[in-house]
């Protein structure tokens, strides 16, 4: 059960690298927050802050009410290239959610709490791959992959769910369904989640608000109805013309 | 609570794991049990250890003095012994470069013998390159078709079966117990060793490059030199980094059957068993430490320049200035 609140986050990085600028936004309890912006707008940052990997210059965020200061065992995060331990089976990764729970030795031998271990297998449920559950990581494909990666996330029975371009590096078909199991996961849970993604047409299937970034600025804050194409194109190309626009997207891939 | 499907898979799951766990708890059993029968079979016993524990302990004590008396030529002749021949031949540096020439007394003096000891490594090493390169790529499957790639991985694997202290045996008719044997030895040494590391490696390489030029129309060779060889190139000369490091070991202990350098003084220094011998014995072992963490800091420096993305962009300044930097000799780098 967490709200999100950031107030006034600016991050800094080096001398005059600015991130993040002067990014205030509340997110209530259980709502599907949507990142949208351009690559280097500050997604991946504003995420990294939010789960106490790095910390902000000026400004503060607050989840749940408590100021993030590191890394919280009850913020959860699916990365882009999943980050899985190829060599374990699916149920040996999702039960690494457990960690935070579980002494050393005993998640050696694989010895965790028979509660965790049922919230593992009901977590690669929820993501329909409780069949494959002993199924090497490294031997699935990578849908599978990232979906095991979301259930090592519920595993560690979060409130708040991140997630930094979950499919990005997904085909189409398979980034649908990968999207479509967060969204279930988030619901069934009432877990508050905030994403980022890049294809705009998969944000606005799922989303239920969406928050524009660019150039480390919030430049749009709102609900589906509000996401026209002219805020999108604002969003990824600004005030430029769209003959830019264009140039800079194709300079950046 | 939970689903009875869920239980099921739970149910799957621990059985198999149940079966795994006694299966490896078996397998240690019987891994500790083949230890201690391995000892009893060479007759150890606690007894004896601790009976010849005292004894040991006093002739271990004998090296808590290390006497430098031998470090130079000069310091040698003067007869400045103990820490003070360290530091006197520190402050006359013109003794140690004096010493450092003096090859003919590689087995009596302590930078002498660290000089051959190097230079040993160094060119046996060096000389061992060629060839190792040579048979590692034909040795490996994706070079030279199946059965005849086991020509040159049979021939380095024969290298490899014998070790270069009986090699050092074998080239003494030619050069006699010297450190000209002694390079030979590991030069032979490496072939074996190394070339092996670089067959490992090119078995490692992706596909996509070498179909890629290949498919530019460039004939067998070509394909193996930019399509295979250019992806491995790096990781070739940080092996040969690595081979140089156990090469600088392998010459001392080359010196200890004979062939000159810091193993040859100290097994002299042993055998002559007197209490000041074991003191520049120990003088002897600290030189040793010394070579070798030398070697290992800079093969691991230059190993470090080569992973890419770490060097990147830097000009030749930053990279002679980077080797004046303390912290990225231990390894501590942001």
């Amino acid at each position: 059960m967490a709200t999100v609140t950031a107030t006034n986050v600016t991050k800094i990085y080096g001398e005059d690298t600015v991130a993040l600028n002067d990014v205030s936004f509340e997110i209530p309890d259980g709502e599907f927050v949507v990142l949208l912006g351009p690559s280097g707008a500050g997604k991946s940052t504003l995420l990294r802050i939010l789960n106490g990997l790095t910390q902000p210059t000026e400004g503060t965020l607050e989840i749940g009410g408590e100021e993030v200061t590191g890394t919280r065992s009850d913020i959860a995060m699916v990365f882009q290239m999943h980050y899985l331990v190829e060599s374990m089976s699916a149920y040996r990764n999702a039960l690494t959610g457990a960690l935070n729970r579980t002494e050393t030795v005993d998640s050696v031998l694989t010895h965790y709490d028979e509660a965790d271990k049922e919230l593992a297998l009901d977590a690669l449920d929820t993501v329909g791959l409780l069949e494959e559950a002993d199924q090497r990581a490294g031997s699935m494909s990578g849908g599978q992959q990232q979906r095991v990666g979301i259930a090592r996330a519920l595993t560690q029975n979060p409130s708040l769910l991140l997630a930094d371009e979950p499919v990005a590096s997904l085909d189409p078909r398979a980034a649908q369904e990968v999207m479509q199991y967060l969204k279930d996961a988030a619901t069934e849970r009432d877990l508050t989640s905030i994403v980022s993604l890049h294809q705009v047409n998969i944000a606005r299937e799922f989303g239920e608000r969406f928050i524009g970034l660019r150039e480390g600025e919030v430049v749009f804050d709102g609900g589906k109805e509000d996401l026209t194409m002219d805020v999108v194109d604002d969003i990824y190309y600004g005030d430029d013309t769209t003959d830019q626009g264009v140039e800079q997207i194709a300079g950046e891939s | 609570m939970a689903s009875s499907r869920i239980q099921q898979v739970k149910d799957r799951i621990e059985r198999q794991q149940r079966r795994r766990r006694i299966l490896s708890i078996v397998g240690v059993i019987a891994v500790i049990a083949a230890t201690g029968l391995g000892m009893r079979l060479v007759g150890f016993t606690v007894a004896e250890l601790v009976r010849q524990f005292p004894v040991w302990l006093s002739f271990v004590a004998e090296f808590l003095n290390p006497d430098f008396v031998d470090f130079t030529l000069s310091s040698k002749e003067r007869g400045i012994a103990g820490l003070d021949g360290l530091w006197y031949s520190l402050s006359h540096p013109g003794t140690i470069i004096e010493s450092a020439g003096a090859t003919e007394s590689s087995g009596s003096v302590l930078v002498a013998a660290a000089v051959t000891t190097v230079v040993v490594g160094f060119t046996g090493t060096v000389l061992g390159f060629p060839l190792a390169l040579l048979l590692g790529v034909l040795g490996s499957e994706r070079v030279t078709p199946f059965p005849f790639n086991f020509i040159f991985r049979g021939t380095m694997s024969t290298i490899r079966a014998v070790p270069s202290l009986v090699w050092i045996l074998i080239y003494i008719p030619l050069f006699g117990i010297s450190p000209k044997s002694a390079i030979f030895a590991i030069a032979t040494d490496t072939i074996g060793n190394l070339g092996r590391l670089f067959t490992d490696e090119l078995e490692e390489i992706n596909d996509g490059p070498i179909e890629a030029i290949s498919s530019t129309g460039a004939n067998r060779p070509q394909t193996v030199i930019f399509g295979m060889l250019s992806q491995v190139s790096s990781s070739f000369i940080a092996w040969t980094m690595y081979v140089l490091e156990i090469n600088t070991r392998i010459a001392i202990s080359l010196g200890v059957v004979g062939a000159g350098g810091l193993g040859q003084y100290i097994s002299l220094k042993i055998q002559f068993g007197t209490p000041e011998a074991y003191s520049q014995a120990a003088a002897g072992l600290l030189m040793v430490v010394l070579i070798v963490i030398s070697v290992e800091l800079m093969s691991s420096r230059i190993r470090a320049r080569l992973r890419p993305g770490e060097s990147q962009g830097s000009s030749v300044f930053d990279t002679i200035k980077g080797l004046f930097d303390a912290d990225k000799w231990v390894g501590r780098s942001d």
